[in-house]
């Protein structure tokens, strides 16, 4: 009852709102790193609240353990998409998924977390 | 504070494992008419190792791997195969068994624990549940090649 009364209080077009702008934003800030590779409609479309993505020289599991170290959960593997996957060309991918308990400023520090998961892999960030 | 001390783990192993094995891929290759050889898949996570072994009067004289993996699967097979090149099967076999019960986080004496020389770098995998199945993968499939040598 409690979930009710919240998603009631808030309002489903309100929840809409802030996913779509949740998501909007991460694929805008994802796709300006040229060694990031965004997968899934384009932001012009619809979609849902999250983005799938791939960054170049580490493995998606290596990503989530160094994120994780940083207090940021993604998932990664093939999300139970295994024929998408081999479509894609990819053995596993990495997945940000958002909510309306997340503040956009977390699309920021996922960034920074990128980077420095890039450094820890010997890139320049 | 969990965030810190993971961070810390993590940096640990990644900084070991990253410089030493990942980026010069050493183990990296076919051997041409290999004695043994398992593969490791690992469909959850999508590493899909297979580890070569040459075998000659009860020593592995040779080892490599093929394959793709995340840094941690790959680097784990490597150490792997540096440390137990050139050594008797009965050795490789106590040293498979102690390497599994380190990733277990079972309680080892320190002078075992240093007969496994670089592959100590994996030790914090005891604190990375998600993780050990990949420092894990080129272990397992030693064990099997040591199953199959005719004794």
């Amino acid at each position: 009852m409690a979930a009710i009364d919240f998603i009631e209080e808030i309002g489903l077009e309100q929840i809409r709102l802030k996913e779509q702008r949740m998501a909007k934003y991460a694929y805008k800030r994802l796709n300006e790193i040229p060694y990031i590779k965004v997968l899934g409609p384009s932001e012009h479309r619809e979609r849902g609240s999250l983005v799938t993505f791939d960054v170049e020289g580490i493995h998606p599991h290596d990503l989530a353990t160094l994120l994780d170290a940083k207090g940021i959960a993604i998932r990664a593997g093939h999300h139970c998409t295994q024929p998408m996957m081999k479509y894609l060309g990819f053995s596993a991918t990495c997945r940000a998924s958002f909510s309306i308990y997340n503040f956009v400023e977390e699309v920021d520090l996922l960034i920074e977390g990128i980077r420095y998961a890039r450094g820890v892999f010997g890139y320049d960030c | 504070m969990r965030g810190e001390y993971l961070g810390m783990i993590a940096d640990q192993m990644y900084t070991e494992l990253i410089m030493m094995h990942n980026k010069s891929g050493h183990n990296k290759r076919e051997l041409s008419q290999p004695d043994f050889f398992e593969r490791g898949h690992n469909p959850n996570c999508g590493d899909d190792l297979t580890l070569q072994v040459n075998v000659k009067d009860g020593i592995v004289t040779e080892a490599a791997f093929i394959g793709s993996g995340c840094a941690i699967s790959q680097a784990a097979m490597s150490i792997m195969i540096d440390l137990v090149t050139g050594k008797p099967i009965d050795e490789v076999k106590a040293l498979t068994d102690l390497y599994l019960s380190m990733v277990r986080g079972e309680t080892i004496d320190e002078a075992d624990l240093e007969k496994l020389e670089d592959a100590q770098a994996f030790m914090s995998l005891s604190k990375m549940p998600a993780r050990v199945k990949c420092g894990t993968l080129g272990w397992h499939c030693l064990d099997v090649v040591l199953d199959k040598i005719p004794k």
